[in-house]
């Protein structure tokens, strides 16, 4: 019987070992050549790390990512309790008004809030009908802007997992917890959190990892100071056919997001368990 | 149960219907096109050899389907160049980015000029376009050309910008939007420092000029895009911008204008090629004469295309309209045509590119 | 009651931060302006334009074939896979996951160059199967994140039980797991469907000429300027699938749940 089932999971790594693998040993080839294409060497990695402006343009991307994420936690984490435990007939509405937006193409999604941030545009506009502010806002083109931008593409994805892992969490057990005297706020951190912490770590790679890689949002939404790893990669491919260098880069920020997915798992076991 | 029965049900009706759908049309597809010879080309998307009304005209002349495919960059159409198979590409639009890396890999067929009837129609200069010869033989057919330089907002902005460093100056900072590419950037930086753009001597000098002027801008535009829904939004007063999508706002009833500064801007050439393998010459070449004919270049021009090659065409249009766009003769001589570069100056470039925008 | 309403509020104010650059994107396929600026001036012009733009028509069919295929292919690999991974030891187990997580976590224009560069290893022409093969890749770690969310949740004992108890091992299955992870298996689908609906990166390099999906067309009209007309299409997806849902809601009645929201 065990045998059986351990085929099962054959024709997943057989996709995945043709096409991400395999295509992956040929890309990490590339990135120990030299452009001139001949013989292995370094040179596209120790070129990285001398010069200080890449590692500027990290440590920018690692600082957003983590913006992101922690922002979309605390957004999706309530949403997705609220879903879970006391909206009954509504969450399933709520999930798939989360879903929809995602049927429009992400480059008009942008643009969208490149229509909604920018000065006279419809946000300021509101605050200031509001008095909320006064004036011009300059929101666009800024940090928070491309913050905002990434929040928007990644948070539904928390919600989703977060909500999966809370929706079978039994009210039985916070019934239990509570007749024991457990005060609302004992029973949510010893047993709500602790229980729904897979969804949350899934939560937090599923957010954090794609916003490392990520390009769009940052080119279009941050201006001049827009320029992170992923937009470095996308021009070395684009622009000049610097695949070596390229292919150099993604495999740092490969490594880099192995490294916190392996943080990640980690300091959620240890809540769990 | 009953309803998970249903949800199955609808998920294989729909598989089913989605095969026969694809079937179907695939199936018309092959039969429709069974006669037809398919001419291949890979060009910028609305970039007058997909229009509509060319391609009608096309394929009932030559009995013959155009099948498009669009780029992206140009470094992405040498790509496809070196990755596609014979037969895959019967005409292309490279241009002096790629084009000599593209002849000395073999990658391109060579021309032969006589099977052009409208090649002799061409301005002298463009004839003899540097980029497109190797050891005399040459390998591709110019086909527009245009420049990147200032377009600006004529409400704001009453009268036009003598010099590059407009997009310099601080008198319109925050309103400037300069275009976020290293060629660009470092050619129009040079031309202000009063360096040879296609050979600068400081590059120290224009990496802070660029630095210097990262603080004015707006943004840093990628795509035309973004500049004309910030040029409508009135988000920007002036900036780098093409000629032809300068022409083509202008036609919106944009307050917009575009100059070629006396100090000068930077020149493009767009040039047709055969890739090598090609299973379509003789198509291929009368497409290419038909790109570069009068009537062509004429219509595209002044539906607010690029500026022609063809000097009968660029004799036709009107003057007024031609200055406005940059198309004028007196614009043409002051542009710096870009040059090929080299894998190693591409990478100065965009490194210290890279090194303005992390600043 | 006023913690009720609080919570409502606070879904609300989410969805509309959800919804802001839909809304925005919907109101300006209504607006005359090409370059979408203010002041807002009512017109149909797009959708008339659209109308006639049967490529971007069938660049959408195609896309949306694709998307259904992935969706498809992804949740049946996604199952057979983590109901299988629990037979394997421990840290065969977690290696085993994390291959199969790895695609998320590499930009999606590296995993597409470097399948190109694969197809031209083995030389062979690019087709429409390799561009499935690559949309699955990338859009399996999302079905897999939620069908493995769900199953942690189920009992290994029930299982264990119920074939000790002497019903055949695909009884078990039908019986126990199927039920507890089918609407994460929907859940799954609709994710991939959705990744694969909205790639670029992947079909851009794999493509075979002449055929194109929407992500390809709007990216290549960007480069001068997309018209509304995108945003009239994009409208005019989101009510399709608004209606599909609704329909499936009425047939379904208030089982609808049990597709989306779980088994309780």
């Amino acid at each position: 019987m065990k045998n059986n089932k351990r085929v099962m999971t054959l024709p997943g790594m057989a996709v995945l070992f043709f096409c991400a693998i395999v295509p992956l040993f040929i890309m990490l080839a590339y990135s120990f050549q030299s452009d001139s294409g001949t013989g292995f060497t370094l040179e596209n990695y120790s070129r990285f790390f001398t010069k200080t402006f890449y590692l500027t343009l990290t440590l920018r991307t690692i600082v957003n990512s983590l913006l992101v994420t922690v922002i979309s936690l605390l957004l999706s984490y309530p949403l997705a309790y609220i879903m879970a435990k006391h909206l009954k007939g509504l969450k399933n509405i709520v999930m798939v008004l989360l879903i929809i937006p995602f049927f429009t193409n992400q480059l008009v999604r942008v643009y969208s809030w490149l229509i909604f941030l920018q000065d006279g545009g419809v946000f300021e506009r509101l605050m200031n009908t509001l008095g909320l502010v006064d004036g011009t806002m300059g929101l666009l083109y800024t940090r928070a802007a491309v913050i905002i931008g990434l929040i928007h593409a990644f948070f539904p994805y928390m919600v989703i997992t977060i909500y999966m892992a809370l929706e079978r969490l039994d009210n039985s057990l916070l019934e239990a917890s509570s007749c024991l005297g457990a005060s609302k706020t004992t029973t949510f951190f010893r047993v709500v959190l602790p229980m729904s912490m897979p969804g949350v770590i899934t939560g937090i790679m599923i957010v954090f990892v794609p916003c490392l890689g990520t390009f769009v949002e940052p080119r279009i939404l941050g201006g001049v100071n827009g320029t992170v790893i992923g937009t470095v990669i996308e021009d070395q491919f684009f622009e000049i056919y610097g695949w070596n260098f390229g292919a150099a880069i993604a495999f740092i920020l490969l490594a880099m997001v192995l490294v916190s997915m392996a943080a990640i798992n980690r300091l959620g076991r240890r809540y769990e368990g | 149960m009953k309803c998970k029965k249903l949800l199955v049900g609808a998920l294989a009706l729909s598989m089913v219907l989605s095969m026969a759908a694809c079937g179907s049309s695939s199936g018309e597809k092959d039969a429709k096109d069974g006669e037809k010879t398919k001419l291949y080309v890979v060009n910028w998307k609305d970039y007058g050899s997909d229009d509509a009304d060319f391609i009608a005209a096309f394929e009932e002349e030559y009995n013959c389907e155009i099948v498009n495919t669009y780029m992206s960059s140009e470094e992405e159409l040498l790509t496809k160049l070196r990755t596609s198979k014979e037969g895959d590409i019967d005409v292309c639009l490279p241009n002096c980015t790629i084009l000599p890396a593209a002849i000395n890999e073999g990658l391109l067929e060579q021309v032969d000029t006589s099977k052009l009837t409208n090649f002799d129609s061409m301005f002298e200069r463009f004839k003899t376009q540097k980029e497109c010869f190797k050891d005399d033989k040459m390998y591709a057919v110019p086909f527009v050309w245009g420049s990147t330089a200032i377009a600006y907002n004529t409400e704001v902005i009453k009268e036009a910008p003598k010099s590059m460093s407009a997009l310099f100056d601080k008198a319109y900072a925050g309103k400037i939007a300069f275009r976020d590419d290293y060629n660009d950037a470092v050619m129009s930086a040079a031309i202000v420092l009063g360096q040879d753009p296609n050979n600068p001597s400081d590059l120290d000098a224009i990496k802070a000029k660029l630095i210097e002027q990262k603080a004015l801008n707006k943004t840093y535009w990628k795509t035309g895009d973004e500049f004309s829904k910030l040029f409508a939004g009135k988000q920007i007063d002036l900036g780098l911008m093409w000629s032809g999508q300068a022409a083509a706002m202008k036609k919106d009833n944009q307050p917009i204008s575009f100059v070629v500064p006396e100090d000068g801007a930077i020149g493009w050439v767009d040039n047709w090629a055969i890739p090598s393998g090609s299973q379509n010459k003789d198509l291929a070449y009368a497409f290419i004469d038909w790109m570069i004919s009068k009537d062509f270049q004429y219509n595209w021009a002044s539906k607010g295309g690029p500026a022609p090659v063809n000097q009968a065409a660029a004799e036709a249009i009107d003057p007024e309209y031609a200055a406005s766009a940059g198309m004028d003769e007196a614009s043409l001589n002051r542009l710096y045509f870009m040059e090929y570069r080299t894998d190693e100056v591409k990478n100065t470039w965009n490194e210290l590119w890279t090194e303005v925008k992390a600043e | 009651m006023i913690k009720s309403i609080f919570m409502k509020i606070y879904v609300l104010l989410t969805i509309l931060f959800l919804y802001t650059p839909i809304v925005v994107l919907m109101v300006m396929g209504f607006n005359e302006s090409r370059y979408n600026s203010l002041p807002f001036q009512f017109s149909l012009q797009w959708y008339e334009d659209l109308s006639q733009n049967t490529r971007l028509i069938e660049a959408a069919e195609h896309s949306f074939y694709l998307a259904l295929v992935t969706g498809i292919i992804c949740v049946l690999l996604a199952t057979l896979f983590i109901l299988g991974v629990q037979s394997l030891s421990k840290r065969t187990e977690g290696l085993c996951r994390s291959v199969m997580m790895m695609p998320m976590s590499i930009p999606w224009l590296i995993m597409g160059l470097s399948m190109l560069l694969l197809i031209r290893f083995i030389d062979m022409d690019k087709n429409l199967l390799f561009v499935a093969a690559g949309h699955v890749v990338i859009s399996l770690p999302y079905a897999m994140l939620v069908l493995q969310a769900r199953l942690h949740s189920i009992d290994p004992a029930l299982e264990e039980m119920s074939l000790s108890l002497g019903a055949p091992p695909l009884t078990t299955f039908r019986r126990i797991t199927l039920p507890a992870i089918a609407p994460a298996m929907v859940a799954g689908g609709f994710l991939s469907f959705m990744i694969s609906f909205d790639n670029f990166a992947i079909s851009y390099f794999l493509m075979p000429a002449g055929i194109s999906t929407l992500p390809i067309e709007i990216q290549s009209s960007i480069k001068f300027g997309f018209t509304p007309e995108i945003n009239a299409i994009s409208t005019i997806i989101i009510g399709i699938s608004l209606l599909c849902l609704a329909i499936v809601g009425l047939i379904m009645g208030g089982s609808l749940k049990n597709v989306l929201g779980g088994n309780k």
